[in-house]
């Protein structure tokens, strides 16, 4: 398979990476705007706006320019991230140094013949203040960013230097020919020494925690780890191998609490365009660390069809590592003529083949964008209109049932309910089908369904009765004891219509155990035998007795297993009283339960004499 | 701390003597552009009111750059806008709302006797002390006086006009005329070669029957042109030629008294004729003379720029631009001018040839209409990972702006027709949603019915392409029947939504690929109905999903429903609340619900889903937006302040950030106009993004996004910053401001219809329910005993 070459594609992003700078060795520097993922300005013919002198090369057209390298700086002047104050610092092949401020779409400042040779390598301090730049000549120029003032050189090595870096606090400086050396910013003396690299090196990183150096030299299959604070170890601490040389690095620390030395991610991007990624909590690890690697399925791209331009990863910024196997990384891929931009988040161990859009070839512009979707959504967007926007996969809402999931129990009484709302949901629809005009629906509402079931009583109809329960009793307040004397004397003060719509009212009010039965009983005993006479001359009155001859059966059916229980959970009780508790705390026990074993006594005779009385009331 | 979101065209932007800088007012800030690219090149700031008033010095080397700022904050400012930095501030005392200077635009003749003069500003005041003194029943708070610049005491006392609000003042480019509009006159006075703080210039009044918006002079012959409501243009030649000629001693040969016939010329007003042309069809905004004097620019609502030959009257037009014009300023380079539109765009033109070579785009401002369509309009949709708002545009789209990056992103037409700007208002998109991760987007909007007939309802969802951008979809036409949508909500991590209506029901929707099972995967990923639910066909306003997705909440009028949605089951019934609840939340990952109610009884509430009753509440507290963090249990509301202590607080809102498990506020920061602000948290900027940030937009779409727990935002309370002031006012102590805390418990209130709430004790609830369908005991008993059983086992052994 054909594999991409990125050897000659400069890139870099602003500091607030919204803007990524590349260029292709044509001398065009191309600026995306990677937000928006759109080209946003181009910078081929620079017109100096300083007088011309006798050094100046005429520049014309954009051939003129060899870069060597690209870097993208900000002042950080107010630590405002407005990318206004930045500057993009292009190094030529014939020594000049050029600062592109980029939102200002002019060329900042130039020096010329900064490093006779080519300058080879940017870097800027902590601060962002001053800038290093080495080159050919084996110096380093320190330059003021904002005006381009040279401000000091030094010698660096006898060779041309390849590449440098600055350490996160600002304080060391490591350039790297095909020996890495280490400076001091400030005296400019040399600290440390590494050799191992046959080649000029490549590409050069400090981890964030500036106790290692990552380098990677021309035509290396490896990434060599350089541990910084080690006495006079001269061989690179460890080695991570790649398939391609590398072109580019990043590295980013874990955060990790347990460990005093944080986690280390490493981000490599070889030349043949694919991403690879390390992870380890330490040095140790990361050796042993298998490389997680992002690449382009170029399945369907075949070289011929893109001239030998292949697409591939460009660039990438480790963002962030949220844990310590997983790594946010911003990648610039695609073909060369129109990059995608995406954010992605690797996981260790887990590689990533990512596609390619197809339509990197033309430049899309706005125009075209909306007709080329307008297109596509002929045949992908879906319509619903009024008609099918009502089937719903699940039309019933269904009340949550909080025993259902226990056991099954109440299947066979909530069956019925379910039931009858199945049969009236079927109704519906056929109705709907029959009828095609009418397409309104009615919204099934649960509550409705429920009260026209009879199932519920809505608030107003209870807030009603309960008007009518105080109107008809005259003050009696009903959840009290009342004695039987006096129950009688009112039920008989009341007409026989009246005392039967209390006696539904009563008999409502003890379905939906608003009030106890024990208060409520007495007075249904008592209209039943003081105007059994009347029941047939009243109206509904059959199925207020069927309801209620219902709901006796039921409590009367479950009192004696409610018994069997109750005597069981007092063996049970007393058996475990026993076994644990002294005696006479288990005799009072008993003694308590054995009263309470009489209430329902009372309560069971009663209810017989309930029933009793109905069967003689249906008789009649 | 980032603020961005400011009005670019809220007064007239000024070019750098180069060209190559165009000034911006923004807000509290001037932005400057450069024109070459369009982006931001630098700011200055400073002023802590909007700055009004740019006026540049003009040089002759083009490497001076200095300019004078006038801000309603009272002061004028003097800045070197290259470096950038403030070289002198003049405190006025007064707001100032328009400034010119007319001797830097006079020709410099005499060089060495220049600079003897003082340099003399004409500044439009706002004086609100005298009114209050006087309490005349007249009220004229608008004064145009002058101030010294070079040698500045105070404003001078001498008062060269009052009108009844502050005008804005229109100077020629000789620098020899200064004119304001007054109603339906033109008040023209000319400035005397050398000022004085008490010299009284000559005035002449140009009198019209309609009002006058707009007007300009001409930059070499004494010609004025002002616009009216109506549309039209007038042109006044020669004006002022008996009075400020003849004292001036400067009559020419032939004399004006000659020809005593004024084409035109109304009453005895002082000008030589006057001519009307007519072609805008409502107010001109826009009026300009070109440089060289030939041609005359217009401008108004249609967003078209008109191009008049002034010795004929022909035209010639730049047409859509798509949106009212308000400025016209030309550069001294001249291939290039600008024009300022309403929709908060800046368009560089080249200049021959009338052609837009960049625009400067901020994000698009509030509708207009929205008074006409209230109850419409749409709040602003925030993306919480990539920190980018969605707010609707005048041209029925959608624009995603990074608040981060400050720059709009891109925009999305909603529905398919063309906006023109004078065009009845027939479609509104309603509502904007986007899910937490930012990939899907639903839309509302209403077709409004003509003669109340003929609306349409259509909710569209919208899918993130490869080039990260929307596309739609789905189109639901009519998802509620007749019933407007009032929310819609979508799943935290499946591709599922809710839309609730007003009509009493709500639907959850979800994506075909949810439906089919992995096997295959279809291209067509269309949207359908999942479920329909309702509760007793109570209109329902709010719904929103549980952070882990399992619980939807949905507010049926006053009392809150919550739902699972998968099975489409009506779990439990929490409420209820004085008002019908406006909006919900979920806190984060904490169990509690947030609910808010309006109208007369404002009230919000914090409920406990586990136990399904209210925790704490707030009353008579009227909140305009709430946002809860995702990963924290921390929300924050933005609360409009009421009337009554409106004064002890600087600006009318106020935003209080708690911890869901206490009453108290955690922070608080005061802030200007909350009325149709927004509020979210929103994930880190790329460089440390596993912070919070909490973002407030305003009522004029300006934001603000800043750390809530952390200590720069104590610090900002030092430091006035724009126009939104943040103080702490933990001190403040909110018995202060709200009187005690209404610690209300409100008693557990399940609807007594519904006989269900999850339990952990069966045999509690198991009794509960009509008393015929009391389950078999059998079951019972095995139930009750295990229960029993579990708990004393280890005791046994």
């Amino acid at each position: 398979m054909a594999s991409a070459d990125i050897r000659g594609i400069l890139t870099a992003f602003n500091p607030s990476q919204d803007f990524f700078a590349i260029t292709a060795g044509d001398g065009r520097v191309k600026i995306w705007d990677t937000l928006k993922g759109q080209l946003w300005t181009e910078f081929a013919d620079f017109a100096l706006t300083r007088s011309t002198t006798l050094l100046d090369k005429s520049i014309n057209g954009h051939l003129a320019l060899d870069y060597t390298c690209i870097n993208w700086f900000s002042f950080e002047r107010k630590r405002k991230r407005k990318h206004a104050s930045s500057l993009l610092l292009l190094g030529t092949g014939g020594g000049d140094l050029l600062a592109l401020d980029v939102a200002a779409g002019q060329l900042s400042w130039r020096i010329t013949d900064c490093h006779p040779g080519g300058v080879r390598t940017t870097a800027s301090s902590a601060n962002g203040s001053i800038i290093y730049t080495a080159g050919a000549d084996g110096m380093v120029c320190v330059i003021d960013l904002m005006i381009g003032n040279l401000l000091e050189k030094f010698k660096a090595s006898t060779k041309a230097v390849s590449c440098m870096c600055v350490s996160p606090d600002g304080k060391t400086l490591a350039t790297a020919a095909a020996q890495l050396k280490i400076f001091n910013c400030s005296n400019h003396k040399k600290i440390q020494k590494f050799s191992g690299h046959p080649g000029s090196v490549r590409c050069m990183v400090f981890t964030e925690d500036g106790k290692y150096i990552l380098s990677s030299a021309v035509g290396e299959r490896y990434v060599a780890i350089w541990r910084i604070d080690g006495a006079k170890k001269q061989s690179a601490s460890c080695v991570l191998a790649m398939e391609h040389p590398a072109v580019f690095l990043d590295s980013r620390c874990i955060d990790s609490g347990e460990h005093d030395e944080a986690g280390i991610c490493v981000l490599a991007i070889s030349e043949a365009g694919s991403c690879y990624l390390w992870f380890g909590n330490n040095v140790e690890e990361l050796r042993n660390a298998k490389p997680t690697k992002v690449s382009l399925s170029l399945e369907d791209m075949s070289p011929r069809n893109f001239k030998g331009a292949l697409p591939a990863i460009y660039a990438a910024k480790l963002q962030g590592t949220q844990k310590p196997t997983s790594g946010q990384v911003f990648l610039v891929y695609g073909l060369l003529v129109k990059p995608s931009f995406r954010k992605i988040l690797v996981h260790s161990g887990s590689d990533i083949k990512m596609s390619v859009s197809h339509d990197g070839v033309l430049l899309p512009t706005s125009q075209s964008l909306v007709k080329s979707k307008k297109g596509i959504n002929a045949q992908t967007v879906t319509t619903l209109d009024r008609a099918n926007a009502e089937d719903a996969l699940l039309p019933i809402p269904k009340v949550f049932d909080s025993h259902g999931k226990e056991k099954a129990f109440q299947k066979s009484l909530d069956k019925n309910v379910i039931d009858d709302l199945h049969s009236t949901r079927k109704a519906d629809f056929i109705d709907i089908e029959d009828d095609m005009a009418q397409s309104e629906i009615d919204v099934i509402c649960m509550e409705d369904r429920l009260r026209s079931l009879r199932m519920l009583s809505s608030e107003s109809e209870y807030a009603s009765n309960i008007e009518l329960c105080s109107m008809l009793l005259k003050g009696i307040d009903l959840e009290a004891t009342v004695p039987a004397k006096k129950i009688r004397e009112a039920v008989l003060s009341i007409e026989s219509s009246e005392a039967f719509q209390l006696l539904q009212v009563l008999l409502a009010t003890w379905k939906s155990r608003s009030c106890s039965g024990k208060y409520i009983l007495p007075w249904i005993y008592s209209i039943l035998v003081n105007h059994g006479h009347n029941v047939t001359a009243q109206q509904y009155v059959e199925d207020t007795l069927d309801s209620l001859d219902k709901i006796t059966k039921f409590r009367g059916a479950t009192l004696q297993p409610l018994l069997q229980l109750s005597g069981r959970l007092q063996l049970v009780a007393s058996q475990i009283d026993k076994a644990s508790q002294t005696i006479s705390h288990s005799a009072n026990d008993i003694q308590t339960e054995e009263s309470e074993d009489e209430d329902e006594d009372q309560y069971y005779h009663e209810e017989e004499d309930d029933a009793s009385e109905i069967s003689t009331g249906d008789e009649s | 701390m980032i603020s961005g979101g400011k009005n670019y065209v809220s007064s007239a932007p000024a070019f750098s003597n180069d060209g190559k800088r165009l000034l911006v007012c923004s807000g509290s800030t001037v932005s400057v552009f450069s024109t070459a690219t369009g982006s931001l090149v630098s700011s200055l700031e400073g002023h802590s009111a909007p700055v009004t008033a740019l006026v540049v010095c003009p040089a002759s080397s083009s490497l001076l750059t200095y300019c004078w700022t006038a801000s309603v904050d009272c002061t004028i400012r003097h800045w070197d806008f290259s470096v950038p930095e403030c070289l002198k501030t003049l405190d006025l005392r007064f707001p100032v709302f328009s400034m010119v200077v007319p001797s830097l635009l006079s020709p410099r003749e005499e060089t060495d006797a220049k600079k003897r003069h003082d340099v003399f500003a004409y500044v439009s005041l706002q004086n609100d002390n005298a009114n209050a003194k006087e309490n005349c029943p007249k009220p004229s708070c608008g004064q145009i006086r002058k101030c010294n610049l070079t040698n500045f005491h105070a404003v001078s006392s001498l008062i060269l006009k009052e009108t009844e609000r502050p005008e804005s003042l229109t100077v020629s480019p000789s620098g020899k005329f200064l004119g304001i509009k007054d109603k339906r006159k033109l008040h023209i006075w000319k400035i005397l070669k050398v000022d004085s703080n008490s010299a009284v210039s000559k005035k002449i009044t140009l009198h019209h029957s309609k009002t006058i918006t707009v007007l300009t002079f001409h930059p070499m012959e004494r010609i004025v042109a002002a616009g009216d409501v109506t549309g039209r243009i007038l042109i006044w030649r020669g004006f002022g030629a008996k009075k400020f000629l003849h004292s001036a001693g400067l009559v020419n040969g032939r004399s004006t008294n000659d020809e005593e016939d004024k084409p035109g010329v109304r009453e005895n007003d002082d000008a030589e004729s006057c001519s009307t042309w007519h072609w805008h069809s409502s107010g001109v905004r826009l009026l300009s003379f070109s440089s060289d004097g030939a041609y005359l620019y217009s401008g108004g609502k249609e967003g078209v720029l008109v191009l008049w030959q002034l010795d004929t009257g022909k035209k010639k037009f730049l047409p859509r631009i798509g949106s009212p014009l308000l400025y016209f300023v030309d550069s001294p380079d001249p291939s290039l001018s600008s024009i300022s539109c309403a929709d908060n765009q800046i368009h560089i033109l080249k200049m021959p040839s009338l052609e837009i070579v960049r625009s400067i785009s901020g994000i698009k401002p509030p509708l207009s209409h929205q008074d006409i369509c209230e109850g419409f309009c749409s709040r602003a949709a925030f993306d919480y990972t990539s920190g980018l708002v969605a707010v609707q545009t005048q041209n029925y789209g959608i624009q995603f702006y990074s608040l981060f990056a400050n720059r709009g992103l891109y925009e999305v037409q909603v529905c398919e027709r063309n906006h023109q700007p004078v065009d009845e208002v027939t479609v509104v998109v309603s509502l904007v949603e986007l899910s937490v991760d930012g990939s899907i987007m639903g839309t509302v909007e209403v077709k409004l019915p003509e003669d109340g007939f003929g609306g349409l309802v259509c909710l569209k969802f919208w899918d993130l392409d490869d080039n990260k951008r929307f596309s739609v979809s789905t189109h639901i036409y009519e998802p509620h029947r007749d019933a407007h949508i009032s929310a819609v909500a979508f799943h935290p991590t499946r591709r599922m939504a809710v839309s609730s209506s007003y009509g009493g029901d709500f639907k959850i929707w979800v994506c075909k690929e949810e439906i089919q099972q992995k096997g295959q995967m279809l291209q067509n990923s269309g949207w359908m109905c999942h479920a329909v639910g309702s509760y007793k066909n109570k209109a329902m306003r709010a719904a929103a999903f549980s952070a882990d997705g399992s619980v939807l909440a949905v507010a049926a009028d006053t009392v809150i429903t919550l739902w699972d949605p998968n099975n489409n089951v009506l779990v439990a019934v929490i409420g209820e609340t004085p008002m019908p609840i406006t909006s919900l939340a979920f806190v984060g990952k904490s169990d509690y619900l947030l609910s808010v109610c309006h109208n007369s009884k404002p009230q919000l509430s914090v409920w406990s889903m586990s136990k399904l009753t209210a925790s704490w509440s707030y009353k008579h507290l009227q909140i305009e937006a709430v946002s809860c963090a995702i990963d924290l249990s921390y929300f924050a509301v933005l609360a409009l302040l009421p009337d009554c202590i409106k004064g002890k607080l600087q600006g009318d809102g106020i935003i209080l950030l708690f911890n869901v498990t206490d009453p108290i506020a955690v922070a608080s920061w005061s802030v200007t106009k909350a009325i149709g602000g927004g509020l979210a948290f929103l994930k880190g900027d790329p460089s440390e993004p596993s912070q919070t940030l909490l973002t407030y937009i305003n009522g004029d779409r300006e934001y603000i996004i800043f750390h809530p727990f952390g200590k720069e935002a104590f610090e900002l309370s030092t430091r006035r910053q724009d126009d939104l002031v943040f103080e702490e006012t933990g001190q403040f102590g909110y018995t202060s401001i709200y009187g005690e805390l209404p610690k209300l418990d409100l008693k557990r209130n399940l609807a007594s219809s519904i006989s269900s709430t999850a339990s952990e004790r069966p045999w509690e609830t198991i009794f509960s329910g009509s008393s015929h369908m009391l389950p078999p005991l059998t079951k019972l008993c095995s139930e009750f005993l295990e229960s029993l059983l579990e708990k004393r086992t280890p005791t046994v052994e």
